[in-house]
């Protein structure tokens, strides 16, 4: 489970990520953070990935709290959080399938358990024809599709997306919106986005952030601009 | 590896400049200390040479002389003795002056005294030595370098002192090199870095391969200098022999071991090139790790 409990992000220069933000989101849930940009939407994502801790408040991850200065205790709540970025962050000196195993690589897999496990995923995101093509040679939505593999890769228990779509053509967005949906009900799946047709599409749960400020939690719901 | 050789080649300026650092570093270090155990070998063997000569009185009996000498021997700070008698003298002095017939037939025997010719174990017992035997009936005069003793051991200390600085000055100046060139190299490698950190790797990981590079250098550095200083040292053979003739063996203490040093010693060689590559890789690890510093914070 993930907990907010009166979570207030301010930067060095005095502007406001988050102000006194409060939500839970349960295990394996599927919400999307909208809001317009500015609105703290990856100031979230960063605080439940302990890239940032918050100014006040706190942030639980299961019985994790991501104040806490424990160095082994946030290696093992990256190893459970996947996360994709809009622009993509593929290596580019390295192909798909080392792309994809660096996930597993990091927490110390065997050889023979990443052959098998990356195959499994690629072929999950439709790339299993592209494991040694290097990521110069790859599409935009390819290459989101790669970012997703890595993401889920090893068990990874919450998923996060940073405007997954945001760099991509409708058609594409919607392919890559198809692998998230494949993933619902096995991980916790946050998505940010601008996205409207996809949010408004999918009637899932909805954390509207305006100004740092949380104005609507929807269950079901949709997204108006 | 295949990775890391990859790395390697992929920033060929990089990789150039930092073998070129460890490579002059462990030149001139491996130099240097054959240089020093060389230099330290032949003050070790000169510190034995300096002797206390004691000239008896032409009239003191040989008894009472080697008594004077067993008492010595017993003492533990004798490394030998040799007792000169006057008819030893008088062949020496003969020999000395073969050329001056005028000399030779002013001396006899008679006139030369025997004496006694001391060398120490270590040569801060020669003014205990020396006043031992001033002490002693029957003896007209003690000699012993007392001036050329003292610049032997200050001249010693300097050389290994100034050495142990030269040594610290190489060390510090590479780890700063390395350590630039390296994070050049690290900072064409931020977002990789800051990837595997938010995917959850530990510092180890992210720095695994910078410091096996920094080994792989370490080690190909000092293989190369050290090959080419073997190759110097076995082509001027023949001159070193001719130069230390006279000299049976230098050694050098090198903290539990004792080393010959000369005649040319395959272990001295093995232990010199094992030194070199844990100095090359000392260098490499710690430029490795302060370099991956800055970018692991979590």
């Amino acid at each position: 489970m993930i907990k907010f409990d009166k979570v207030t992000k301010k930067f060095p220069l005095g502007n406001i990520a988050l102000q006194d933000v409060s939500f839970e989101i349960d295990d394996n849930e599927f919400v999307f953070l909208v809001g317009p940009s500015g609105a703290g939407k990856t100031t979230i994502l960063k605080l439940i990935l302990k890239e940032m801790t918050p100014t006040s408040g706190s942030v639980l991850i299961d019985d994790f709290d991501v104040t806490a200065k424990d160095f082994n205790k946030t290696i093992e709540l990256r190893r459970n959080v996947g996360i994709v970025f809009q622009d993509f962050k593929i290596l580019q000196d390295k192909n798909i399938f080392e792309n994809v195993a660096v996930g597993l690589k990091v927490v110390g897999a065997s050889g023979g358990e990443i052959k098998t496990k990356v195959r499994e995923v690629l072929k999950m995101v439709g790339l299993e024809e592209k494991e040694k093509v290097f990521p110069v040679q790859l599409s935009a939505g390819e290459l989101q599709r790669v970012a997703i593999a890595r993401a889920i890769i090893g068990n990874r228990k919450i998923l996060l997306a940073d405007e997954p779509t945001g760099n991509l053509d409708p058609k594409t967005s919607w392919e890559v919106m198809r692998i998230f949906k494949k993933l619902e009900g096995v991980k916790t799946i946050i998505i940010a986005t601008h996205n409207t047709d996809i949010v408004n599409s999918f009637k899932k749960r909805v954390l509207v952030l305006k100004d740092g400020k949380l104005v609507k939690d929807q269950r079901k719901g949709g997204y108006e601009l | 590896m295949n990775e890391i050789i990859a790395s390697l080649r992929r920033a060929p300026y990089q990789t150039l400049s930092a073998f070129l650092v460890l490579f002059f570093t462990l030149f001139l270090s491996i130099i240097l200390f054959i240089s020093v155990s060389f230099l330290h070998g032949t003050l070790s063997y000169l510190e034995t040479r300096p002797q206390v000569t004691a000239y008896f009185q032409t009239t003191t009996p040989e008894a009472d002389i080697f008594k004077v000498r067993d008492e010595l021997n017993q003492s533990g700070k004798v490394l030998s003795i040799r007792y000169i008698s006057q008819s030893e003298a008088f062949k020496i002095y003969r020999e000395m002056n073969k050329d001056n017939p005028l000399l030779l037939e002013m001396v006899t025997s008679d006139i030369l005294p025997s004496s006694l010719e001391i060398y120490a174990t270590k040569p801060t017992f020669l003014p205990e030595i020396a006043e031992f035997l001033g002490r002693q009936g029957g003896i007209d005069e003690v000699q012993f370098q007392k001036d050329i003793l003292d610049r032997l051991l200050t001249l010693t200390g300097i050389v290994r002192q100034g050495s142990l600085i030269f040594f610290l000055y190489l060390f510090g100046m590479s780890v700063v090199v390395l350590t630039t060139t390296t994070l050049f190299k690290i900072a064409l490698k931020k977002e990789e870095i800051e990837l595997l950190r938010l995917i959850g790797a530990t510092n180890s990981y992210i720095r695994r391969p910078y410091i096996i590079e920094g080994l792989l250098m370490g080690a190909a550095a000092s293989t190369v200098s050290f090959l080419i200083i073997m190759a110097v040292i076995l082509y001027a053979n023949p001159f070193l022999t001719s130069y230390l003739r006279g000299i049976p063996s230098l050694s050098v203490n090198m903290i539990f071991f004792d080393f010959a040093v000369w005649p040319l010693n395959p272990i001295f060689f093995a232990a010199t090139y094992l030194l070199s590559l844990a100095f090359g890789s000392g260098i490499a690890i710690i430029s490795s790790y302060l370099a991956t510093n800055k970018y692991l914070k979590v």
